[in-house]
Parts: structure tokens; C-alpha cells; sequence
């Protein structure tokens, strides 16, 4: 369950999240996926706005890599993690949970 | 001891698909996603165009997941064996390439690599060359992945992420007796992708190029044709290298070279990609890579996905296959896997490839049944009844997962 969020830590949570997609996580997610929010329109992977992954999903896939998709356990920490799955899964749509 | 929720997983799954057929994009789908609580993945709640290249599919067959993985529904199976084009299962690793490719099919060059006398071929010359066809089932490493409890990422797809289809093309063997034979100290057979690469990435990281054990090569093809007509774009035309027995994954789209070679690639596809990684772990070179199919089987219809029958007798139908090895029987059980009867073959055997289907006959009284088939192949595998747990949910054969709970009114 999602413990609640104070609206300041979340605006600046996910202003981590939108950079990190943008280019702070090597590589960008923005060079493989389409995320309106991002700006991003890359096309190796699924266009994360209709895929519309909860946080949950988002940090596993992260954490373990999928497929093509490189993983970013040893680039990223935890709290970068917990920032992008955040982001991805409020600005593409998906129910809300909390990443662990 | 089966997981309480793998039990409840599919009858789960599948009341959400039956929900979906009366629900409208949006908001009411998001609703009865949430009201089932949270295995149900949000995404797949949504109703979503088919996308351009498939465009040509039957959309009421298909779930969407995204715009290069949509599956066969389960009560789109059918019992005609082959699976229509239409509604065979999508499953790209990177976008297909323009589809300027298949234009002039004739023209689509292969690279023949790791023989006596390597060479180019355009297909045209292919095509005089020989000739074979085969039916086989196609499935991809995941299916049965959303029947894994931890979720693993990637596509959750249950059962629709294979079907049966004759293939038509020329026999790797022939090929290669054309060129004087194998180098020497061969092991594999590579196929490589004519997917397009984006700038900025290493090629490796990407490409989709893999491997099998040579041995794989004696019933290889090919092939040009799927069901009567050339290849589509969508399923790897204008030229597909078809690997019986093997995952969807190493039957190689658009192939432009095929290397006889003496190590497996080092692409990251075959070196990271698709292994069986113990739960805890990363994909790596040492794990069991996913290549040959084991025997399978699950009940097409009833299950909650299709319309609920009424009491009295039921004809019980499903499809089974063994992999590199024939099936040799399906038992079917209707009280969740206590007890087990023996079911027909119904239809044209296709041969060791192909998937058979079966039929049991079954007196069900009102009330809910707990369906389950269970595979045996001309080896004597049997099918278990629990998957081997990995962290990308690949190769479920379980036929505790594959189980449906149906209510008989
Ligand atoms: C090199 C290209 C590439 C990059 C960079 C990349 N991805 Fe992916 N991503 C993919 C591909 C391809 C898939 C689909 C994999 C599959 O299903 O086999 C995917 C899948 C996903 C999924 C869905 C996982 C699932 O369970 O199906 C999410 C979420 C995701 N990526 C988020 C991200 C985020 C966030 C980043 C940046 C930190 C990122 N990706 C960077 C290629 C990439």
C-alpha cells in the first residue's frame, strides 16, 4: 500500500524522475520509449503511455533489465529507482502503488 | 503444493477478459481492473487499436499488450489445428523494419556463412533450391508467464502466445549442401535479424541474433510461406529461419545471415537474454539458455474466457505438444488434479511438430469444476504440475497453472 505522500516531496520526486528518464539514467530511457510527458519518442520499446506500467513494474524492470532492456542496478540507486518508477507509472496513467 | 494464488491466478485472468468484451475504453475498464484486485495488470485493462503493421489481424481474437506483443485470446483457438495469421500471437524484440522489405520479396539477400564455400543467395535462388513444409507450433519463450505469482517483467502473457502453422521453405540441410558442406569444428547454427538499429546503442546490445546446437539444423528451414501465402511482415517475411521444436525467439525474422559457427553469438539477446536465471539472480552466460520446448497441453474451452456451459455433458478440448518429441496422450481431470481419465485425439495428426488436440468428454452436474490437462510425450515426459521457478518467467509447462475453474449452470 502507499503510505502517503506530501505534495512537496512529491513534485520534487518527480522532477528527479523526469530527469533521470530524460538522460540521467545511462542509457536514456528516452532513446527506447515514447513517454508524452518526457517528450520522449524512442521506439525500441513499448510506448510506456499505453503500457501504462504500475511503479512496481517499473522498478523490477529496472532492477532486473527485460528483454533488450539493459538493467540499472548498478548504475542507479535505490531512491533513483523509486524516483523513475514514480514518475513512469503517474505521468503514463497507471493505478498508483508504492515501489519497494 | 500448488500456490493458493497461481490457483486462482487464471480464473482471475480470464473473468477480467470476459469483463473486457462488454467494457468501453477507460475509465469502467480501470474499475473492474482495480475491483479484482492487484494481479491484474492495469495496462491490460485497456482496449487498444491494433497497431499499423498488424492492422490486417483480428482484433476480437487478440489481446493488446503493446504494438509489438498481442496474444491469441483462449477461446479464439478454435478446433481446426492451424492457427489463422489473422490471430497468431505478435511477439517483436525490436520494431519490424520498414515495409519497403517485403515489396520485392525476391530480392531479400541472405548471407550463408560457416560452410566450405560461403555466399550471398537472394531468395529467388532460395526458392529453387528445395522444398519442404511443416507444421509447428510457435510459441514464445514466455507464454504462461502471467501465471507467475512474482510477476516477472515482460509481457503476462497466459496461454495465447503460441499456435500451430505450416511453414514453407527451403532445408537449411540443402543450403548447406550446396556449399560444400560445414566448416570444420562447427557447433551452432546463428541466425541474424534484418531488424534496422537505432544510432547511439551498441549494435550487441540490441541485435537479435541466436544460436542453437547444430543439431537443430537437420529439420531447419527457410522459409518464405506461413499458411498458404508469403510470409507477412508482422511474423518475419520476406525470409524467416524456422527452427522446429524451439522457442519463438530462435526462429530468426528477416533473417540476412545465417553463420554456421563454432561458439554461440555473444550478442547480449543470447549471452543475457532468455536464460533461465535462478529466483535472486541476472541473466548470464553459465545459466540454461531458453531454446527447446518441453511437453505442454491446456484446455481451450469451457473456461471462463468462452461461454459458460450448462449441465450435462461437455466435450472438454484443448491442444497438447511435446517439443522436439510427438505426444504421445492428454489426460484430463475434472476435479482440479485428483483424479485423471485418458481424452481422444481429434483431427489430423501433423506430425511430431504440430500440437495435437484432444477432446474428453465429461458428465459435469451445475456447480464449479476445476479443469486440468496433463501431457505425456513419446519419451515418457510428463508435464508437471509445477513451473520451474525463474526471474523472467520463462518455459511454464505447469499444468497446475494452466488449470480453469468453470461454473456449470
Ligand atoms: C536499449 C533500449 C532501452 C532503454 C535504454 C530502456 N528501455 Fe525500457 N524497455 C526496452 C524494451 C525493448 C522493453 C521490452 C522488453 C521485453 O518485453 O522483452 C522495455 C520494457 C520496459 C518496461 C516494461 C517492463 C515489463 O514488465 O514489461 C518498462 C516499465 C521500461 N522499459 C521502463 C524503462 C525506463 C524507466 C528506462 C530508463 C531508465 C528504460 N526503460 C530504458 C528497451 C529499453
Amino acid at each position: 500500500m502507499m503510505a502517503p505522500v506530501h505534495a512537496a516531496d512529491d513534485a520534487s520526486g518527480l522532477a528527479l524522475g523526469r530527469k533521470l528518464f530524460k538522460g540521467g539514467a545511462i542509457p536514456a530511457c528516452t532513446l527506447c520509449h515514447t513517454l508524452k510527458d518526457a517528450d520522449s519518442t524512442g521506439v525500441i520499446g513499448p510506448v510506456l503511455d499505453e503500457l501504462k506500467p504500475d511503479a512496481q513494474r517499473v522498478a523490477t524492470a529496472l532492477r532486473n533489465g527485460v528483454g533488450n532492456m539493459p538493467s540499472y542496478k548498478a548504475t542507479l540507486s535505490d531512491d533513483d529507482i523509486r524516483a523513475l518508477a514514480r514518475y513512469v507509472s503517474k505521468v503514463s496513467g497507471a493505478m498508483q502503488g508504492a515501489a519497494r | 503444493m500448488t500456490h493458493p494464488k497461481a490457483q486462482a491466478n487464471p480464473l482471475m485472468a480470464s473473468h477480467f477478459l470476459q469483463g473486457r468484451r462488454h467494457l468501453l475504453a477507460g475509465s469502467a475498464s480501470a474499475v473492474a481492473a482495480a475491483a479484482l484486485g492487484t494481479w491484474t495488470r492495469p495496462a491490460a485493462a485497456q482496449v487498444k487499436p491494433l497497431p499499423a503493421y498488424v492492422s490486417w489481424k483480428d482484433a476480437n481474437s487478440l489481446i493488446v499488450h503493446s504494438s509489438s506483443t498481442l496474444e491469441t485470446r483462449r477461446s479464439a483457438f478454435g478446433t481446426s489445428l492451424i492457427t489463422p495469421a489473422e490471430q497468431l500471437y505478435i511477439r517483436n524484440n525490436l520494431p519490424p523494419p520498414d515495409a519497403s522489405i517485403v515489396a520485392d520479396r525476391d530480392a531479400w539477400e541472405l548471407s550463408v556463412e560457416g560452410v566450405r564455400n560461403p555466399r550471398r543467395f537472394a531468395l529467388r535462388e532460395l526458392k529453387s533450391m528445395g522444398l519442404e513444409t511443416v507444421a509447428m507450433v510457435l510459441q514464445c519463450s514466455g507464454n504462461g508467464r502471467g501465471f507467475f505469482p512474482g510477476k516477472p517483467s515482460g509481457t503476462p502473457w497466459t496461454v495465447g502466445a503460441a499456435g500451430c502453422v505450416f511453414w514453407s521453405g527451403v532445408p537449411v540441410r540443402a543450403v548447406i549442401e550446396d556449399r560444400g558442406g560445414l566448416a570444420a569444428g562447427i557447433r551452432h547454427m546463428t541466425g541474424t535479424g534484418g531488424e534496422r538499429l537505432p544510432e547511439g546503442l551498441d549494435p550487441k546490445s540490441l541485435i537479435v541474433e541466436r544460436s542453437v546446437p547444430i543439431e537443430a539444423m537437420t529439420d531447419a528451414l527457410l522459409a518464405w510461406e506461413m499458411n498458404g501465402v508469403p510470409i507477412s511482415l508482422a511474423h518475419g517475411g520476406p525470409l524467416r529461419l524456422i527452427v522446429p521444436g524451439y522457442t519463438g525467439v530462435n526462429n530468426i525474422k528477416y533473417i540476412r545471415r545465417l553463420a554456421f559457427t563454432t561458439a554461440e553469438t555473444d550478442a547480449r539477446i543470447m549471452s543475457h537474454g532468455y536464460r533461465i536465471s535462478p529466483p535472486g539472480t541476472q541473466g548470464d552466460p553459465a545459466q540454461p539458455s531458453v531454446q527447446e520446448m518441453s511437453v505442454k497441453s491446456w484446455i481451450n474451452a469451457p473456461s471462463p474466457d468462452s461461454a459458460a456451459p450448462t449441465a450435462g455433458m461437455v466435450q472438454i478440448h484443448g491442444v497438447a505438444f511435446g517439443g522436439l518429441s510427438a505426444v504421445r496422450r492428454v489426460e484430463v481431470s475434472v476435479d482440479g488434479g485428483k483424479t485423471w481419465r485418458e481424452s481422444r485425439f481429434v483431427g489430423p495428426d501433423l506430425g511430431k511438430y504440430a500440437w495435437r488436440q484432444f477432446v474428453f468428454a465429461a458428465r459435469l452436474p451445475a456447480g464449479s469444476h476445476r479443469l486440468a490437462s496433463r501431457a505425456t510425450d513419446m519419451a515418457g515426459n510428463v508435464q508437471p504440475e509445477h513451473r520451474l521457478e525463474n526471474v523472467s518467467g520463462y518455459n511454464n509447462t505447469s499444468w497446475a497453472d494452466h488449470a480453469v475453474t468453470v461454473t456449470v449452470s
